[in-house]
């Protein structure tokens, strides 16, 4: 959206991205035309709550008028919560949750992610959780469990064969994080 | 009876706690734990699941491939492992296609994903094979005398499409409810009961506006219920009420403090555990009502 738009609140239909809407059906977003935008899924969404500019409705309007900048340069689609109560209260089946998801996916597919998501991507493959403390072991300990739990982490061979998986999805295509098997550890500890 | 326990990563790392209350209240009840040796993150909506739909149930699929080959159902307390396994495993089930191409991933290392594992919370399993007059029969300690503000957890309702067990209906869950009434609490509604608690992606992106939505809720509570404690049903939940308060008081927006435990830890305590190990990492005081429980009034 140029600066202009922004100041005036006017969109440019023609400055639109027609292929937006062919890429989020490719991306999981099967369902997106048959949204009549009803707005039942807003009225049930936090991100309206919580007053992010950009949440279910308005990222499915912004989809069909071609909007891409707009939707990537704004933070709205990774405060996402996953809560589905859009899918739940959608009385078109449109799964507006699952084309928030396919529009991350477009995100990444243009290097458009947050630090946080390239961070939780490399934790996933170099511990095998996403969210990965180092210090976790004292607490653990502290409430007598063993300093690992019985995941990825206290297991090499889980680990090793999470990353072949991994190694196999559209993840190692994009080249959004290192997988060398060089840098495979034998037991993670970041 | 035996089940697969999914631990999850903010379990494990940040609220093991919670973790060990599950590893005490199973087995009091009769039911053997397994703990799905090599199990890895669910995986959480940030990371797989946003950039494919067959990377996600890939990894997800190795996740239900450890408990389908020991024929064990999986559960877990946490509302996005429960969410990402239950969505993946819908996906797979639903999509021949997305299951062909996750089994020729999964080919590689000997896998393959057939569909035969339920993905239950903790809690609703607890309910449904037990059910809450077992459990009541169980326990040594009593909620008798305390009001409790409930927190069921979006991901424990929503999309009900996915889940095996379902509430009749997910806009007025009342299964929380009524295991906190079988253990003798004192369940009071409040107007914000089902939003959202803020935790997750919208905490990560935009903490002021996460703890705007905690707040909303907490003050909600604290008018129309003023609880004793709070019960959530999901972990990020737990993690949220209880580290948010705090925030919330220095910020000058709320100037109370209510104790919060996950249901899985209220019934650690009633079932008899030690509770520095089941609620000792809370960072709200939960001493006294912990005493209140233990002690009876």
């Amino acid at each position: 959206m140029s600066s202009d738009q922004v100041a005036t609140g006017v969109i440019n239909l023609s400055e639109g991205d027609s292929s937006l809407a062919n890429e989020i059906k490719e991306l999981g977003g099967e369902e997106l035309m048959e949204c009549i935008q009803c707005a039942k899924c807003a009225a049930a969404c936090p991100m309206v709550l919580a007053g992010f500019p950009f949440f279910n409705k308005r990222i499915i309007q912004a989809i069909f008028l071609g909007l891409r900048d707009a939707l990537l340069d704004d933070s709205s689609i990774w405060a996402c919560q996953s809560c589905n109560r859009c899918t739940e209260v959608c009385p078109r089946e449109v799964n507006p949750f699952e084309i928030i998801q396919a529009m991350r996916r477009v995100a990444i597919r243009e290097f458009a992610l947050p630090t946080l998501s390239i961070e939780g991507l490399k934790s996933l493959y170099d511990t095998g959780h996403a969210v990965y403390l180092a210090g976790a072991g004292n607490t653990r300990a502290k409430v007598g469990l063993p300093e690992k739990p019985p995941s990825t982490v206290a297991n090499p061979e889980a680990l090793k064969e999470l990353q072949a998986v991994i190694r196999k999805t559209a993840l190692a295509d994009l080249g959004i994080i290192p997988m060398d098997e060089s840098g495979v550890k034998e037991t993670c500890e970041v | 009876m035996k089940v697969g326990f999914f631990v999850g990563c903010n379990t494990a790392f940040n609220r093991p706690d919670l973790e060990q209350a599950v590893r005490y209240a199973f087995p009091a009840l009769g039911i053997e734990l397994d703990n799905l040796e090599g199990q890895s993150c669910c995986p959480s909506w940030g990371t797989m699941p946003s950039v494919d739909v067959v990377g996600w149930c890939a990894v997800g699929a190795r996740n239900h491939t450890i408990a389908e080959e020991k024929g064990l159902d999986i559960v877990t307390v946490c509302g996005s492992c429960y969410g990402s396994l239950a969505e993946s495993k819908y996906k797979m089930d639903t999509h021949p296609e997305i299951k062909a191409q996750v089994n020729e991933i999964l080919k590689d290392i000997g896998r393959e994903y057939k569909g035969t594992s339920n993905v239950r919370l903790a809690f609703y399993y607890l309910y449904h094979e037990l059910g809450p007059d077992k459990i009541k029969e169980a326990v040594k300690h009593k909620l008798d005398g305390l009001t409790v503000a409930l927190q069921p957890g979006c991901h424990t309702l929503w999309p009900s499409k996915v889940y095996y067990d379902k509430e009749e209906d997910p806009f007025h869950p009342k299964v929380l409810k009524e295991m906190c009434e079988a253990l003798g609490a004192t369940v009071g509604h409040y107007t914000r009961l089902i939003d959202c608690c803020g935790m997750g992606a919208m905490r990560s992106t935009d903490m002021e506006k996460s703890l705007k939505l905690v707040e909303k809720k907490l003050i909600s509570m604290k008018n129309e219920v003023n609880p004793d404690l709070i019960v959530t049903g999901c972990s990020s939940c737990l993690i949220q009420f209880d580290t948010a308060q705090e925030l919330l008081r220095s910020g000058k927006k709320i100037n109370f403090e209510i104790p919060v435990l996950h249901i899985m830890q209220v019934l650690a305590l009633c079932l008899g555990a030690d509770p520095e190990r089941v609620t000792g990492l809370a960072k709200t005081d939960v001493r006294r009502v912990v005493n209140r429980i233990l002690e009876g009034l």
